[in-house]
């Protein structure tokens, strides 16, 4: 699973997802690329999942990049506990992804089976996605 | 090469707001610009996108503003991916006789043996950058990898180029390769959480 090797801090303040993404809001390496289409938090576990559904897919074949990573941890309060007494404690990591950030590219498949795969990530995604595919390859 | 005509609209009005309401009304904002005063202009999205659908940053394009003809090529062009549509277009204006920097889309040929055998084929640029003059702009460069085995790669160097090109990448830059390709590899123990379990031993006394 996704995750940073070392933190400066444990905790983060939890900062906004206005706006459009304005970085990683191209086709980089790929020639096929899902992007978002609402901004949210995705957990590394989520990442994963959606990564595996993709090389499942396309089998021994093709490359697929990760363009977010898990570099926000998140905290959570114990169950039953008051308000108040700080913040809880961390208990995962999550990517910040904001509207058109490309997650994940793929390349050395057809488009066909690139769109199946893709769909199948987005599956495990909680946000609704758009499939993309490099603008000389249309 | 075979050349392209375009119709452009001078564009007085600049700034977000005009436009914006440019691309309402289905058209690019868009600027000409290399040797002479730039010039801003608008050109129709659906022309474009029909003209340049097979086309790349090294098809010479007529553009015709007015009644002006200007011999450009597309230098850059901005795109929304959300919204499926080109926000703004860079022109440069050519002049002939004078050497420019272009880039050249690179167009792979053939089915590489190292494939058949179970290789997966990489390309790593898609485009190359040239400086040449404006008559002997190729529009493609053409890569045979026939002959290709897993393990392989051709690198800029190797291309087969006119001596008129001349380009700018790195000789060992690699343009192709065909790699191994890795096992899936099944689930591994949970990592991220003995980094947060580590972080909690490591709270500041202080801290409450």
């Amino acid at each position: 699973m996704l995750s940073p090797k070392r933190t400066k801090y444990r905790k983060k303040q939890r900062g906004k997802r206005d706006g459009v993404a304005r970085r990683g809001n191209k086709i980089s390496f790929g020639d096929f690329g899902l992007i978002a289409l609402e901004p949210k938090w995705i957990t590394n576990r989520q990442i994963e999942a959606a990564r595996v559904a993709m090389t499942r897919k396309i089998k021994r074949g093709g490359k697929v990049w990760i363009r977010i990573f898990p570099d926000m941890p998140f905290t959570k309060k114990p169950a039953e506990t008051r308000q108040g007494k700080g913040k809880g404690n961390p208990e995962g990591w999550v990517a910040v992804v904001k509207t058109g950030a490309v997650m994940f590219e793929m390349a050395g498949v057809s488009n066909e089976l690139a769109k199946e795969a893709m769909a199948l990530a987005s599956s495990k995604l909680p946000i609704k996605t758009k499939f993309v595919v490099r603008r000389d390859l249309e | 090469m075979d050349q392209k005509t375009l119709t452009g609209y001078e564009r007085k009005e600049l700034k977000k707001g005009p436009s914006r309401r440019l691309r309402r009304e289905g058209k690019i904002p868009a600027i000409i610009y290399g040797h002479k005063t730039p010039k801003t202009i608008a050109v129709d999205q659906k022309e474009f996108r029909q003209k340049f659908k097979n086309s790349s940053a090294s098809t010479i394009l007529t553009l015709m503003v007015g009644k002006k003809k200007y011999e450009v090529l597309v230098k850059g062009l901005q795109e929304d991916l959300l919204r499926d549509s080109i926000t703004h277009i860079d022109f440069f204006e050519l002049e002939r006789g004078k050497v420019l920097r272009t880039k050249v889309p690179v167009h792979v040929e053939g089915a590489a043996k190292g494939v058949r055998e179970g290789g997966l084929l990489e390309q790593r640029i898609h485009e190359l950058e040239i400086e040449c003059l404006p008559k002997d702009i190729p529009e493609f460069i053409a890569v045979n990898i026939d002959d290709l085995v897993i393990g392989e790669a051709i690198h800029v160097g190797d291309l087969d180029i006119s001596p008129k090109v001349k380009v700018l990448n790195i000789p060992e830059q690699t343009v192709i390769s065909i790699t191994n390709i890795k096992e899936e590899v099944l689930e591994e123990p949970a990592e991220e959480e003995e980094l947060l379990e580590e972080e909690e031993t490591e709270e500041a006394p202080g801290e409450e």
